[in-house]
């Protein structure tokens, strides 16, 4: 039996964001909840191994640390296939940088499921965007991780893992237990997500509640507190202010050209990526 | 007395929300120029239980609570009203009452089919002389040595284009005040359907007049019993009503949004016309009255949740949710001003969708009397 730990974020609902202009900072309190959308492809993933029947058994697990409304997701990730759905949450959880969440699920799977031999996490959550807490997991863990996949094979016992980086398409393969972050690849994913089926979120809830784990239950230190034990600090949350301010270019054209190379040629030589004072204009003549 | 959505509700709503927004907004529109609904996104919609909703899960089906239920039809309305009135006419008016009269061989037989969304379902009453007055109702079914021969003619069916499984009304030919109901199968010979209705909204539900000229329906298609028609009808009509209720409320839901969003978005005299206190006024109308549908269509569905009477409530939620949305889609129009009154604009479309609400399913005259009814009867 492989048993497949999946991580799985609660992210606020971008398109309902209710953003406090005056703080610059998220009114967690209003914001509606969704799974974080690279993590939903982790899932994604995670069910397409199940469904192959050249995997055998498969049970998946789909871990999340967060508030007590991080419940939801979890239950769409039964609704959706998962077998189990596990809550950390705990006071002393709150203010986790991407460290202490993955000392905290590392805890959890540690402890937990000794027996995990696939841990897949999104390749970085919609909201913060820092793709650390895979990667910290697998350390923490000591096992190792592949980021960025595309694709995911089960072959004689390890995974074999496509990723596209720099240019390269890399075909990986990895003993387990060991994770792998989940990619999003345009238009060719093989991990877009799948609709919930209505059925689907009936039965997720007709199975019982979610299990839901504090620190104790963890087996955390009684003094933990992951604010406090965070090593990154935030300075400072703003939304960037952004001012158009248009130009007219007023003369003769050859006097307008030279101004606008002279003024704004590195803005787009950069945006263009070539440096436009070398460029040959030799088909220009 | 809790007033906010459970969680499993809050997680129907944006699973929903999630398919309708990705899979039909885009497509509502060109869906409007009808009639039919196009084949790939039922397809999509089959696995995901769009056609048994309230099916138990052993004959295919969802097996989601009344709540949920709405919630479904409201969502799939808030962007396609046509589409959300396939849904709920299929599930409540179709589906139901086979799973709450028909015995244990005609649920087998049909429900699975129609639950997986291969068969839609159908539901005829109205004739040209029968619609609020059930009784005038003139398909004959004829007794014969193993079953029926129906003949007659049904109008302004929903599905009528595209149904597979159809509820039809008739009176018994000895005894004209003897009502049953028979369900046929789109492939019974003798069956046929006529053209397309050309209404001015639901445009996309290929709703029809089906013909039945000497039909052999089997003895054991008859729903319930010989006689019960009546009874058969009203209880169809009754869960029917909570369905339009929660249509109504998305098509309401959906002209409030794009009223808020143009109003605030809308310069005119150098400021958005939010804020002038007459929009004002408007939006929180329509807000306000959205609302108490809302709060009228959950209670309708929450005690027939817990198997109490519900019928009153029903058309109550009926009757305020229809008139809600006839009200709100006017306003919304209004506040949209000339774009509004065209097919540019969502509202233009959901101001024809909105009115039929108050006709169908028993006209609000109806549902009146059926609020009047409960009032008087009573035990004081």
């Amino acid at each position: 039996m492989l048993h497949i730990i999946v991580c799985i974020k609660q992210v606020p609902m971008v398109s309902e964001l209710p953003w406090d202009p005056r703080t610059g900072t998220l009114k967690r309190e209003t914001a509606q909840g969704m799974m974080d959308p690279a993590a939903r492809r982790a899932l994604e993933a995670a069910l397409q191994i199940k469904a192959d029947r050249t995997s055998g058994p498969v049970s998946i697990t789909a871990v999340s640390m967060g508030p007590p409304m991080a419940e939801e997701v979890l239950f769409e990730a039964r609704a959706l296939g998962a077998d189990q759905g596990v809550l950390l949450t705990d006071p002393c959880m709150a203010g986790a940088d991407t460290c202490m969440t993955a000392v905290i699920l590392g805890k959890f799977i540690k402890n937990h499921c000794p027996d995990a031999g696939l841990i897949l996490c999104g390749s970085m959550s919609s909201d913060s965007e820092t793709a650390q807490v895979g990667p910290q997991l697998a350390e923490d863990l000591d096992i190792p991780a592949i980021g960025y996949a595309r694709r995911l094979e089960l072959v004689d016992g390890c995974i074999r893992v496509e990723r596209h980086v720099d240019d390269f398409l890399e075909l990986m393969e990895m003993d387990l237990p060991g994770l792998v972050t989940i990619d999003h690849a345009g238009e060719s994913d093989r991990y877009t997500p799948r609709y919930v089926a209505l059925g689907g979120v009936e039965a997720a809830f007709n199975k019982g509640g979610i299990q839901v784990m504090n620190s104790r239950a963890l087996g955390l230190d009684h003094a933990f507190n992951a604010l406090k034990h965070s090593p990154t600090k935030i300075m400072d949350v703003y939304s960037p202010v952004t001012e158009k301010k248009g130009r007219v270019l007023t003369g003769a054209v050859k006097k307008m050209v030279d101004t606008l190379f002279d003024d704004y040629g590195k803005i787009v030589s950069s945006a263009m990526g070539k440096d436009l004072k070398t460029h040959d204009h030799e088909e220009d003549v | 007395m809790d007033f906010n959505p459970g969680m499993k509700h809050q997680l129907i709503r944006k699973t929903v929300r999630d398919f309708a927004e990705n899979e039909i907004r885009h497509r509502a529109a060109e869906m409007d120029k009808g009639p039919g609904f196009p084949q790939d996104l039922m397809e999509k919609m089959k696995p995901l239980h769009y056609f048994g909703l309230q099916t138990p899960t052993h004959l295919g089906g969802a097996g989601l609570d009344t709540i949920s239920y709405t919630i479904v039809v409201e969502e799939i309305s808030r962007v396609s009203a046509a589409l959300g009135l396939c849904i709920t006419v299929h599930n409540s008016v179709g589906i139901y009452p086979i799973l709450r009269f028909g015995t244990r061989e005609q649920q087998q037989q049909f429900v699975p089919p129609m639950a997986a969304g291969d068969s839609i379902g159908a539901f005829c009453l109205t004739e040209a002389n029968a619609g609020s007055d059930a009784g005038g109702v003139e398909t004959v079914a004829r007794k014969t040595d193993n079953g029926f021969i129906l003949n007659g003619t049904k109008i302004f069916v929903t599905n009528g284009g595209i149904c597979g499984t159809i509820l039809v009304f008739a009176v018994s030919d000895t005894a004209p005040a003897q009502s049953s109901v028979f369900i046929v199968e789109n492939h019974t010979p003798g069956f046929s359907v006529g053209e397309i209705e050309d209404l001015c909204g639901m445009r996309a539900n290929p709703v029809a007049s089906l013909f039945f000229e000497d039909c052999r329906i089997p003895a054991d298609h008859c729903l319930g019993k010989p006689g019960q028609g009546l009874k058969i009808g009203l209880a169809a009509l009754d869960t029917g009503r909570i369905g339009v209720a929660a249509q109504a409320l998305g098509i309401a839901q959906a002209a409030f949004e794009e009223s808020l969003a143009y109003a605030k978005a809308r310069q005119q005299f150098n400021q958005p016309i939010s804020r002038f206190q007459t929009i004002q006024n408007y939006l929180a109308d329509m807000a306000l009255q959205i609302d108490a549908s809302r709060l009228l269509v959950h209670r309708a569905a929450a005690l027939k949740d817990k198997g109490q009477p519900f019928s009153a409530q029903a058309a109550m939620a009926k009757l305020h949710g229809s008139t809600t949305a006839r009200k709100v889609t006017n306003l919304a129009v209004q506040i949209h001003g000339g774009y509004g009154y065209s097919k540019e604009y969502d509202v233009e479309r959901y101001f024809r969708d909105a009115k039929v609400t108050e006709i169908y399913e028993g006209t609000n005259e109806i549902q009146r009397m059926v609020i009047a009814r409960d009032l008087l009867t009573r035990p004081v």
